[in-house]
């Protein structure tokens, strides 16, 4: 069976109007997040600012530990806490501040409003319940339904995220499913109340690459169908440039580089974003080595001061050691956190 | 095929791994992992072995170096078939025979210090002295990018990247003439990934090493091998060299394969055929065919035969019935949009600078 996407093929190039958050379903301004027993100064997430509009996809991208899930899941307060803290800054979603909730105002939003899913599947759901009931438990959380309407409804979300023989698998336990098909009914469960904000954290990670690919149209086209807003975490460039309207690039906490999707893959300012892209391998003939970045990450207690991503940056200079740069526009909706970007204009004279 | 058995260095003959269960609560399954794989590698070559998860490819790379006991068929390295040698002579070989695993947390010992870990195997083969291994770890640690120092610490010290160098070292430690990488850089970060994938390169060309990479990452499989082994529910579906297979796919799973791919550029959005449906349990391979439940193009003969490895010319096989009518369809062939000016242009940028930071840091210590 082949299945036609070509509706869902949108056209990637948007403007960069999410960004200024006047039309933003979410827009967090200035979010700090420590861990306690970290160094003084040394946040996690650090002064990140980011918003996502009413059908757009915003995709958060950086590698491991550069505080992309926990900007997450303190959106959807299930942040641990301890040990981590907001120190700072505000997230309105439709009018309200997430951080000043009661515990019980966001256990209603929690998967109503807005919805989260993770990478893997199989931890995620309960072993010792059925699929269905664990659907309907979620219906019914939120709504006024009886039990057979929240079954009904359940057994449409499993039509909708396409799973063959939807009465059959209702009955189904996590464990007697594919990785794919656990993928798919924590879809149907995150979906299952309509919300307005997706938050899906490497859905599609712990999947072969068929299975990725089926998943990543599933999404997109529920999107379509729904006009929510999706904040989607990834280390994939690939499956980034597949899906979403506007990039933020995290690097050890802050936001090095944000644009539109066009913005970061066809003229990426920072050096971090233009190393990530060097250390993808094409699919395309051989070009010689890779390019990579030097180093690793550092640690929380060895962070510079200045700029995070000097110690590993090749265009970085004394500048870089002592002041922080500051998250510049370059072109409208698009900004870098970089002294010296553009780079041909800084560093492209020979030194 | 046509090749000398002097330039090939291992090679497996019908090769059968079935797991098998008692069925002490009901019939007994058996998991038909691998299935009838034939293949050989050359000396010098990077050879990959692709497939998704549960197509039997890392039981393949494991049954190549005898770490588990096939059902039916045998490996030969350097012609002799190394499933009769006993254990003494099994343990001589492993020098030769050296293997990469894909978790560097799970697959380092955490009592032992990298130093320890490292030298284990110079220590088990009796080669030198006490002294001798200590100065031959501090040139494997700088070998694969770590300092002499660090053969005092602990795995849980490092980072994923660092343990899979140490991983690394440890493999090149008897001086092995093959390796085989089982995912050895898909639990790591992009950056890191790089990283690794350049050190084997080197690696394999300073020591003259022959790789097998078993992967999922096409991409990755892509840029570091000369040919590559398609899997299906345990058996190979194609084989071809690298830009043969990823410019020209002939099987209709290969070409899913690529299609699937995400390619990192936004101007490559397309509508994309996508196969549907999950890859059946191997267990209850389909009959005829095993690629037919979900085959775009099966008709009613992939159900009842089983397609035989065809030779499609240029070093090329291909199991599928209807190979030469498919290959016209053209789909799958991936064609890589163009990188935009500005990206090529910065990318010159920072390899010009990366390469100048790569020599003071080599100047400074």
């Amino acid at each position: 069976m082949i299945d036609n996407v070509a509706l869902h093929a949108r056209s990637a190039d948007t403007t960069g109007a999410t960004h200024s958050g006047r039309d933003a379903l979410l827009r967090v301004e200035n979010l700090s997040i420590r861990f306690d027993g970290a160094p003084p100064d040394v946040n996690v997430v650090d002064d990140v600012t980011l918003s996502v509009a009413k059908g757009k996809t915003l995709c958060l991208v950086g590698e491991s530990g550069c505080g992309k899930s926990v900007t997450a899941l303190s959106l959807m307060g299930l942040l641990p806490t301890p040990p981590a803290r907001i120190v700072g800054g505000s997230a309105y979603f439709g009018g309200k501040d997430l951080f000043r909730m009661s515990e019980r105002e966001k256990a209603d939003m929690r998967g109503n409003q807005t919805a989260m899913i993770f990478q893997e599947p199989m931890t995620s759901l309960n072993p010792v319940f059925t699929v269905g009931d664990q659907i309907v438990e979620g219906i019914l959380r939120h709504r006024k339904v009886s039990k057979s309407e929240a079954r009904e409804r359940a057994l449409e979300m499993l039509r909708r995220v396409r799973i063959p023989a939807p009465e059959k698998r209702m009955q189904a336990y996590p464990h007697e499913m594919s990785g794919g098909m656990r993928q798919r009914i924590m879809i149907a469960m995150a979906l299952a109340n309509g919300p307005e904000l997706l938050i899906a954290d490497e859905p599609t990670t712990a999947l072969d690459v068929t299975i990725q690919a089926q998943i990543i149209s599933l999404i997109r086209q529920l999107q379509d169908e729904s006009g929510m807003a999706m904040i989607l975490i990834t280390h994939d460039l690939g499956v980034v440039a597949e899906i979403a309207d506007e990039v933020a690039v995290m690097y050890a906490g802050k936001i090095v580089e944000a644009g539109s999707v066009d913005k970061i893959f066809m003229d990426p300012q920072h050096p971090y974003t233009i190393g990530l892209m060097g250390s993808v391998p094409s699919i395309g003939r051989r070009q010689g080595k890779l390019a990579t970045i030097r180093g690793t990450v550092p640690p929380a207690e060895l962070m510079p001061k200045g700029c995070r991503f000097m110690p590993r940056c090749p265009f970085a200079d004394v500048r870089c050691v002592t002041d922080p740069p500051p998250l510049a526009e370059i072109t409208p909706g698009h900004s870098a956190r970089c002294w010296y970007a553009p780079l041909e204009i800084h560093r492209g004279g020979v030194a | 095929m046509s090749e000398t058995t002097s330039d090939v260095i291992l090679e497996s003959i019908d090769l059968v791994k079935h797991f098998g269960s008692s069925g002490f609560f009901g019939p007994p399954t058996v998991v038909h992992a691998v299935d009838g794989v034939s293949l050989t590698i050359r000396r010098g070559e990077t050879f990959a072995i692709v497939g998704e998860s549960g197509c039997g490819k890392s039981t393949l790379g494991r049954l190549l170096l005898r770490l588990i006991e096939p059902t039916q068929g045998d490996v030969l390295y350097e012609g002799r078939s190394i499933l009769s040698l006993d254990a003494a002579e099994m343990r001589r070989l492993r020098r030769d025979l050296q293997i990469i695993f894909q978790d560097p947390f799970a697959s380092l010992n955490p009592r032992m210090n990298v130093g320890d870990i490292i030298s284990e195997p110079l220590w088990l083969h009796g080669l030198g002295s006490k002294s001798d291994r200590r100065e031959q770890t501090a040139e494997l640690l700088r070998t694969v990018g770590l300092l002499p120092a660090h053969a005092d610490r602990y795995p849980h010290e490092f980072s994923g990247g660092q343990r899979q160098r140490i991983g690394i070292a440890r493999a090149l430690a008897g001086n092995p003439k093959l390796i085989i990488g089982d995912e050895p850089v898909s639990a790591l970060d992009v950056s890191i990934q790089a990283q690794i994938v350049n050190l084997l390169e080197d690696l394999k060309e300073r020591y003259g090493l022959t790789l097998v990479v078993v992967a999922h990452d096409l991409a990755v499989i892509r840029h570091m091998s000369d040919r590559v082994a398609v899997m299906y529910l345990g058996e190979i579906v194609e084989l071809s060299s690298t830009d043969d297979l990823f410019e020209n796919p002939l099987h209709p799973y290969t070409q899913a394969l690529l299609t699937a791919i995400p390619i990192p550029n936004p101007q490559g959005r397309r509508p994309k055929p996508l196969l549907q449906g999950d890859v059946p349990s191997p267990t209850a391979p389909p009959s005829g065919c095993r690629f037919h439940t979900r085959c775009p193009h099966a008709r009613s003969i992939c159900k009842e035969n089983h397609p035989v490895a065809e030779n499609a010319g240029g070093g090329r096989m291909v199991a599928c019935h209807f190979w030469r009518e498919i290959q016209n369809a053209g789909s799958g062939a991936l064609s890589a949009p163009a990188q935009s000016p500005a990206l090529t242009k910065r990318m010159e940028l920072y390899m010009t600078w990366r390469e100048r930071q790569e020599q003071t840091k080599n100047s400074n210590g």
